[in-house]
Formats: C-alpha cells, structure tokens, sequence
C-alpha cells in the first residue's frame, strides 16, 4: 500500500526528538547476545551467549551459532553465569567485540594491498609473520572503530558494582568509546513499551524478574528474581520426557544421519551418526537446548482458562482439549494433551508441574504472582496502581501461547479491585528484544545526549563513575 | 497472476464472461493509476475490483520534478552544554547549508528556519550545540551553611550528616520521592569518622535496621521542614509573595500522620477482597445510575418548567380595547398565522420547549380545542366546529378538512376531549380550581369543610387531579357545602326550639295550669318547621351520600348505579391517561399547540413525501 510520507512539518526528529549519533546498543543474555545500531527496530546481530571452546592446544573460541558444531575437544560454555551478570571476562570482551565490529560494521573493507587477493604468490611462505602483521592492525583498527560510536550496554537489575565496572573498563579503555551508558533490563523494557512507569516482567532464559520502574528509573527494592525461566522450562520437558510412559529419548539433531517417518509412539527408524572423537557433554547439552525450545514454540501452552489448572475438573477439560503432535529429530512423534498445560503450571503454582531435581525446584514464593505481590509491596502504595495498569511482560518464554491471559486472570484474582492492564508487544521481535529495542530507543534521543557518560568523565572519576551516574 | 487464474483455482466456470468487455472497460481507467504490487492485488478481484485507496503520488511527483542536485549531508560535530562535561563531541548527519546558493530560493529560507527552529546557535567555537540542551531542567534543593543548620534546622532524629544526605538524594532524583525513598540507604558514618569521597562500598554493605525505619513520610516530612525554614531564613515571612507564602505554608503544614493514615486507607482499598471489590463496584453503578436518573428528573422538570412560563403580554392592550383596534389585531394576526404555517413544515419545527408566539391560541379561537379539561364543565360540541382531538387529528385537519373524522362521545371521552365557550388565557392548574372553591370560603367554613372531608375519607387535596375526578371533587364540594348549609340552618332551629321550650318551660312555670294548652298550641307550628327542617337536612345530608362514593372508588359499598358511574369515571380516567403521556395534551397550554401542530405537519409531509 501506499505510504502516506510525513510532511515535512511533521517529520519524526521534531515529533520524537530523536537526534542519532551513531550510537551502538549491546545487549547481553543468558541465551543471547544482541548488537545493534540504536534508532534500529530490531538488533542486527544476534548470537548465543554459548560459544564453542576447543581444549587442544592452541585454545580457541568459536563465535556464533554456525561455527558451533561437532569438534573433537570442543566445549560449550557460556559467558554469563545463571543470573545473567558477565562471569568470563576474558571472553566477553571477545564475543562483544566480534558482534560490534565485525557485525555490524563489515563495510570497512580490509584495503586491498592487504586482503590477500593481491599478494604475490611467492610471498606466501612468509606466511605466519604476514599473519601476525595482520592481527596487529586489526587491533588498532578495533580501537579506531569504536573510537567513533558511543556505547549503551543493557544489565540485569541485580548486576554487580564489579562487573559493572569490569564492563566500563572494557569500554573505555579496550575500545576507546567516546561515550558510554550502563542501562537496567527492565528498565529499557519499559521503554521499548513506551513507558516511563511499568511493572516489568521478564521471563528469558536463565531467570525471571520482576521490576517495578519509576519515571524511568528502577526501584531497587521492588527487583524480584527467581530462576523459573527458559531453562527451568526445559527441566520441565526433560521430566516430563523422562516419566511419560514409552520414556521419550531426546536425540539432538547433530547425531541423525537420516530417518524414516514412523507412526506416532512407533519404534525409531533412524541411523545415528558416529564421531571418532568424544562429543563433550556440553556440546550435546547445547544442541538439546535447541530440541526443547522448538518443543516450547510449537505445543507448549499455558492455561489459560478460569482457575488454575489442577482446580476441580479443568484437568479433564484439559484432556479434552486438542493436543499437538511433536516430531523428535530422530523421526520419534507422538501426541501431547494435558501435558502441555502441565510443564508451564509451575510458572505460577509452585505445586503444579513436573517433578525436578531438588536444585531445580522453586519455592512458595518463587512463582510469578508470587514475585508481582513481594515487587509491590516493596513500593509506595500510591504507585501500586499505576503500576497494576501499566504490566510490560518481555522475554522470549512470556511467547508461549496463553501466557498473556493466565497472568491477567492471576493478577485480576490476586487484587480484584484494581485496574489491571498488561503490555505485551504483538510482534514476537519486540518481545525477544525487549530490552535491546528499548535501548535503541534511548540512545537515539536527542535529549539523551546530556546522559552519556564522556571519556573524560570517565578519565576523571574512575570507573567508579558508573555506580554514580547509572544509578 | 490474472482474475482467470484465480477462477481456475478456485474452480469457477468461465461462464460470467458474457460480461468480461464491460470489465475491461471499467478496469481501464484505474489501470494506468496501479502499479507492482497494488496492480496484482487489484487483479485478484477480478469483477469486483478490490478498493485500494489511490496512491498519493504528489510526493514523488514533486521530488521527481525537481531537478536539482540531491542535498548534500554531513557528519556535523556538536555538543551539549546542558552536560556537566561539556567536552563531549558527538556527531550526527546534517544537511550541508550552501551558504554561497541563491538567495531568492524557498529552500534556502526553509533550511534557515529550520536551523532558528532547531536552535542550534553556534557556541564561541563555531561549534553547533545540541537543540537539546535547552530541555535541561534542574531542581533546586535548600541550601544552608553549618551555622544556619546549628540555629534553625537542628532536630533529635536528623543529623547533620543524614539531612546532608537526605538533600543530595532529593537533588539526584529530582525530588521524585517514590526512588529517594527506594534508595535511601544511610549509615551513619564509620566509627573512626573517616568519611571517604568514593568509598561507598565499605557503607553500603551493612544497612542499619533503623534506617530501614524510615518511611517516605518520614523523608518528606524532614525535607519540608528544611525547606520552609530555609525558605523563612532567605526571606522573612512577611516579605514574601503570594506563592512563596502559599509555598511556605504548603511545608511548614506537612503532616506526616495525615500522609500515613491516607496510605493506610489506601492500602485497605488495595487489597480488598473480590466480595467487597464486586460490592463497591455495584454502589458505584448505582450512584451513576441515580445522578443519571436525577439528572434526568431535572431536565424534565427544567421544560417544565420552561412550558409554564408562557410570554406575558408586554405592550399595553387598551389599543385592542374597541372593535375597531379588535379588528386590526385580527387582520395582523390572521396575516401572521398564515404565514406561520407555510413555514411550519419546514425543517425547524418548533421544539416543545420553544416558548410560541403569544398570537397561537388567539389563531385558534375560531375553533377552540383545548385538549385538556380546563374547566369543569363540559360543553356539547359547538355546531359547525370540526372536533379534533390528537395531534394526528389535528394534523390531517390541517391536511384536508373535509376528511376530518367525527369523535363519538365515546372516543371524546377516552380523548379527553371537552368543548369549551371561552378559556382563560395560559395555562391552569386544575388544583388551582379546587383551591379558588376552598379560597372563596371563610376560615372557619375551609375549617368545617375539611373536618366533612375528613369524616368521608377524602383527602382535601386531591391526589390525582384528572378531569373527571376534580369535577367530582367539585360536585363532591358543591355537596358538602350545601350539607354544612344544611346543617347549619337545622342547628340555628335547634337553637331556637331549645330556646322555644325553655320560654314555654319558664312560662309553664310562671303561669298556672290551665295556660299550658294554649301554650302548646303556640308551639306546634314551630315544632312542624323544626321538623321540616331536620327532614331537608336529611335530604340534603342524603344527597351528598350517594354523590360521594362517585367520587371515591375505594368505598366498596356503592349502590348498582353508582359502579356504573364507577366504571364510567375509570373510563375517562384512563382516556385522561392515555392522554396525558402524549405531549402537548395536559394543561392545555396554548403555546403548545403551535409546535404539536409543526411536529404534526412534520410527520404528514414526510408521509405525504413518501
Ligand atoms: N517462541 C518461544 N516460546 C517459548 N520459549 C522460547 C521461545 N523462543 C525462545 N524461547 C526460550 O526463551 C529463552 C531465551 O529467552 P531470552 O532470549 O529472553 O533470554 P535472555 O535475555 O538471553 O536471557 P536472560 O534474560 O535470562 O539473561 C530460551 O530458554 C528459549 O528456550
Ligand atoms: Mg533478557
């Protein structure tokens, strides 16, 4: 269809006083890892926290989704630790690096006396000094690149001082930003939303939080967190596999070589392939992940009915309802009914779900109403309500079909009374990258400019001007 | 892919092409408009071309027409004083200003106004700064030096150090108290008094239960008062201006109690339960529906109001005194009227609030209508003059006359319709009738009349004033004064037969024996008339006793005819009801008539339209 074009008069810089300079959003998860230009709607690079490392000597890492394959003496390991704050500082910088430069800014083409194309062919024997030569320009070129874009990177609420400051170093003395900004998850959440005033509910990979956000700002006491998220999903799943009757094997894809269609609950025809090395467990435990998140996508669901779910008669009700088949990689289907509503259950009653190993389990008040009540009764009671009308959920598990609605029927019974209204972004995008957008979002304001954090202030303060000023 | 291909599809025969010319023609004309994709979409529809809103294509047309070089852009270096470090160079892509281009041109005056527009004035180093710096807004927090705190803001609960921090807080978050309360973390300062500009890590690990204690209005309440004695200090109380007074006295008054126990109302509201939430939700919609039914009940009584209010005559009518003055007033009113009613059926049909023109019930007086019973008594209808009743009777009156229906008595009854020589102008009340009977009557004869209405069982005033119930309330009146007349003359008998037999007792007494014959002859005719008269008091006393139950139906023990006068009362009395929900009929208010008869003609126009 035709665009109706703004008149000039009416032209977004004036509307949303935005005034771009360049500026580059990073944004790390426990999953994944999102870079982008800020004014952008969706990060252009998006890769997983996991990276692969090989042990045999000389170590290397391996970036990105692609180069994450069966290796021998290969590792997945991840950066970020369980609670979404950096762990690996040695790599971070890496993996950041990777997305921010080579990403994002592969236009910068290598000149061409130096690409390779050109060289004489009887050079070529040099060849470990001309590599060398190579990697060390790269690196002034990094700090060159980077020299030109300010720099906004998303936390966890809960991040540490240290990391905090650990990540303001890389900034400022690794990359040589002209400029920086530290920015909450949740916070930026809100924004994405368009508010300066939500109840952020994130639930991502590692962990869920709960948030409430100010005038822009987090309040700290309101921060809840509980580890029910993508992960403990996929517990759920592997228990549900592991106790349904036939047991379900999980078969990641790596290991088929090819399969037969079978019937529904029929033996597998499949042959699997054969290493001669060792896949590390890690690499497998990996490749699973991506089984069970295909699993969440396509038949997981929450209730979403009156009631919870183990409430009189809406187990059979649930029964009845029509299930969905899943095809496991190694040709393995079958039919899921009740079970589906199941493994979500525990979201919200911590009596609900499937079994878990005792390190899995949540707590009473570990739930999701269970963190909304404990985030609002750690606030001024003037703002609960505006808060209980202005619900941002985020993260990529609040996908899953009826997650929305279950949460309204559990806040409407929880405060019958209230005004309750929920923000969940249609598009799946805004969903997953939440954050990001609203970080994009806020370093493309003109009116942020005053915020960044300078170089010189930086030189001037110590990294300890991030506890100052990102307060 | 083509409307055909989609008929293959979706198996369609080919056999509506008897009208496929017809269709090229007509998908002609929009063709040359559609292009790429909305082309194909417009397709697809085939012999229903889908509406696609027509492309604006002034915008490419203009930027196609212009042939001039495309602007060039640049990547401009500002910065932003509103920074505490204004060192900051950021930069972003502007349009190159071409200061050398010609000054005639519009776009280089546009670009000018853009660059007063964005305010980028260039600061001392020719460098632009941001046009967002003026969006810069600061707070100010009360200030005071160490002596001023020892005078004036000293307190048991407040250290220096702690209100120190307490205003640095209200100064970073902008006195948004909700987050200085969620960050408040103050710990008194280490015990060997080292106070450390950055190390805030050592304080921040252990919070001190006791700061905990301290609620936002506990914060506030600190603030407040600092502020307004600061505020005092600057300036006495006396020199200050109406709102920095009103300010002053706005802190100096905070109470934080009130402020608590308002939070703890409002936590109550919070978590109410479903029952008593679903509760106030029910008395709210009743308080909305009862302001909506009183809002209604005002409106109603408003034009009401506005329909009794009829215009009083304002000039002086001696003029119309003789016939000759009679006659003009005639001629202009006719000349009035006629002309009125070409424009009745026009769109501006009087609405029944409209005060009408004062001539309308004169118009009228050839033939009189009046669709209420006014005044009691009921006059045959007068010969020659149509009767109309409804407003749709009156409307096809005005249509065409001679297809006028004729009302039985009995439909005029049901009606409500009476026939009346002569009205008084305006409205009136038919209580005000009833009143005028009781006003005529002294004192103590209102007194005795009641007392009578009050042994009958009927209300002195009556409830329901329809036509038919106040003429039998007159008749009903009518009969009670003749029975107190009644009454009254028997017991002046009374009086005068006691006053008789004491004369004659006193006589007997005086006199001897034989003077008693003569006296009782002397009495007998007194006593005949004496009788005479108690029997017309029972006449009369009878009379109004059988006229009575007529009037109260509720008296169930009624003679045959009077249930016939009953039912007959009933009859009109629902004629009056039924009457009485059509607009326009109570009250026989005369202004009225004019715009019954526009909305009248209205409705038979359109019909007649049709
Ligand atoms: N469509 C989907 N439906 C359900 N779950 C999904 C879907 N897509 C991804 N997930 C799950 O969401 C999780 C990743 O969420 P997300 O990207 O929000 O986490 P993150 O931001 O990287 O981590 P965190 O916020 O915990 O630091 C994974 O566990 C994945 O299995
Ligand atoms: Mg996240």
């Amino acid at each position: 269809m035709a665009q109706q074009p703004l008149s000039s008069a009416a032209q977004p810089t004036d509307v949303y006083g935005g005034d771009e300079v360049s500026a580059l959003v990073l944004d790390p998860g426990y999953c994944n890892t999102r870079a982008g230009w800020a004014g952008e709607d969706v990060p252009k690079s998006i890769l997983p926290s996991f990276y692969g490392h090989s042990t045999a000597t000389p170590t290397q890492n391996y970036f990105g989704d692609e180069r994450l394959i069966p290796r021998a003496d290969f590792e997945i390991r991840n950066y970020m630790n369980k609670d979404s704050v950096v762990e690996d500082w040695d790599v971070a910088p890496k993996i950041w690096e990777h997305m921010l430069i080579n990403r994002l800014q592969p236009d910068k083409q290598t000149p061409p006396s130096k690409n390779g194309l050109n060289d004489d062919p009887k050079e070529k024997t040099q060849d470990g000094e001309g590599d060398v030569a190579m990697e060390e320009t790269e690196n002034q070129e990094i700090e060159k690149l980077l020299q030109e874009n300010p720099l906004l990177v998303t936390e966890a609420p809960w991040n540490t001082p240290k990391a905090r400051e650990k990540t303001t170093e890389v900034i400022m003395e690794t990359w040589g930003c002209p400029a920086f900004w530290l920015s909450r998850t949740p916070v930026l959440s809100a924004f994405a939303a368009g508010k300066a005033t939500a109840l952020v509910i994130d639930v991502g990979g590692a962990n869920t939080s709960v948030a409430a956000i100010h005038d822009g700002m987090v309040l700290k006491r309101s921060i809840q967190k509980s580890p029910i998220g993508g992960l403990w999903l996929s517990s759920q799943i592997r228990s549900l596999w592991e106790t349904s009757e036939p047991k379900v094997t999980l078969t990641p894809t790596y290991m088929v070589e090819n399969k037969t269609p079978v019937d529904a609950l029929a033996p597998v025809q499949a042959r699997l392939r054969h290493f001669p090395y060792q896949i590390h467990s890690s690499f497998r435990a990996y490749e699973e992940e991506r089984v069970l998140t295909e699993f969440k996508e396509s038949v997981v669901e929450v209730w979403n009915k009156p009631g919870r779910l183990n409430s009189p008669g809406n187990e059979e009700f649930a029964k009845t309802l029509p299930g969905r088949v899943f095809e496991m990689p190694d040709g393995w289907n079958q039919m899921w009914r009740e079970q589906r509503f199941k493994l979500t259950e525990g979201l919200f009653d911590e009596t609900a779900g499937y079994p878990l190993p005792e390190e899995e389990r949540v707590g009473k008040n570990q739930t999701i109403p269970a963190l909304i009540r404990a985030a609002l009764e750690a606030v001024d009671v003037d703002l609960r309500g505006n808060l209980l009308a202005n619900v941002v959920v985020t993260g990529s598990t609040t996908l899953i079909n009826g997650f929305n609605d279950r949460l309204q029927n559990e806040l409407a019974a929880m405060y019958p009374g209230m005004k309750i209204k929920i923000h969940a972004a249609g598009l799946t995008s805004e969903r997953r990258f939440g954050a990001w957008i609203g970080g994009s979002i806020l370093a493309s304001l003109g009116t942020f400019h005053q915020m960044w954090i300078s170089r010189k202030e930086y030189e001037e303060n110590g990294p300890g001007i991030v506890e100052k000023r990102c307060k | 892919m083509s409307s055909s291909d989609v008929r293959d599809v979706l198996n369609l025969s080919e056999g509506a092409s008897g009208t496929r010319p017809n269709k090229k023609q007509r998908l002609a004309a929009p063709r040359p408009n559609l292009k790429g994709l909305a082309r194909e979409v417009h397709n697809l529809g085939g012999d229903n071309p889908i509406a696609i809103v027509p492309e604006v294509t002034q915008f490419k047309k203009r930027r196609f027409a212009n042939r001039k070089p495309a602007s060039r852009w640049e990547m401009r270096s500002f910065r932003n004083s509103a920074r505490n470090d204004p060192t900051l160079i950021l930069k972003h892509w502007r349009r190159i200003e071409e200061k050398q281009s010609n000054q005639d041109s519009p776009a280089e005056e546009l670009k000018q106004e853009d660059g007063t527009q964005e305010g980028q004035a260039p600061t001392q180093d020719g460098m632009e700064d941001s046009s967002f710096a003026k969006f810069n807004a600061q707070v100010s927090v009360p200030q005071y030096s160490d002596d001023q705190y020892a005078q004036t803001l000293t307190s048991d609960t407040w250290t220096k150090d702690e209100t120190d921090y307490l205003l640095d807080l209200a100064k970073a978050f902008d006195l948004r108290w909700p987050l200085i309360w969620d960050r408040y973390e103050w710990t008194p300062p280490a015990t060997n008094g080292e106070a450390n500009e950055n190390g805030d890590e050592s304080k921040a690990i252990v919070p001190l239960p006791d700061t905990q204690a301290r609620t936002m209005e506990d914060l506030k309440a600190r603030y407040y008062e600092v502020a307004a004695k600061m505020m005092a200090v600057q300036k006495p109380v006396q020199y200050m201006t109406q709102p920095e007074f009103a300010l002053h006295e706005l802190m100096a008054r905070f109470n934080p109690e009130q402020e608590k126990m308002r939070k703890n109302f409002a936590l109550n509201a919070f978590t109410r339960s479903r029952e008593e939430a679903r509760e106030e939700e029910s008395l709210l919609l009743e308080i909305k529906r009862i302001l909506a039914r009183s809002e209604r009940f005002n409106e109603e009584r408003r034009e009401l109001y506005s329909r009794l209010d009829y215009p009083h005559a304002e000039t002086d009518i001696s003029s119309f005194k003789s016939s000759a003055g009679l006659q003009t007033l005639l001629g202009t009113l006719m000349n009035a009227s006629s002309k009125k009613r070409k424009t009745l059926p026009g769109p501006e049909g009087a609405s029944p609030s409209n005060p009408a023109p004062p001539q309308v019930p004169v118009q009228d007086s050839g033939r009189r209508e009046s669709s209420g019973p006014s005044t009691g008594n009921r006059e045959p209808p007068a010969t020659g003059t149509p009767t109309t009743a409804s407003k749709k009777g009156q409307s096809q009156a005005q249509q065409s006359p001679a297809e006028r229906p004729k009302l039985t008595e009995k439909e005029e009854a049901i009606y409500g319709v009476t026939h009346h020589d002569r009205l008084g102008s305006g409205p009136t009340f038919r209580t005000e009738k009833i009143n005028k009977l009781f006003s005529h009557k002294s004192n103590q004869q209102q007194l005795r009349i009641n007392n009578t209405l009050n042994e009958l069982d009927v209300p002195s005033k009556l409830a329901m004033p329809t036509s038919a119930t106040t003429s039998q309330y007159e008749q009903l009146l009518g009969a009670v004064n003749s029975l107190l007349e009644a009454r009254k003359v028997s017991d002046k008998l009374d009086g005068e037969i006691k006053i008789e037999l004491a004369k004659k007792a006193e006589r007997e007494k005086a006199n001897a024996p034989p003077d008693s014959e003569k006296s009782k002859a002397q009495e007998d005719p007194s006593k005949e008339s004496a009788e005479g008269a108690a029997a017309t008091t029972a006449e009369a006393a009878s009379k109004p006793g059988s006229t009575e139950p007529d009037d109260d139906e509720e008296e169930g023990d009624t003679p045959q005819n009077t249930t016939a006068a009953g039912a007959q009362t009933e009859e009109e009395e629902i004629g009056v009801e039924g009457k009485a929900v059509r607009p326009g009929s109570s009250g026989a208010s005369h202004k009225r008539s004019a715009s019954v008869l526009s909305t009248a003609s209205d409705k038979s126009s359109k019909r007649q339209k049709k």
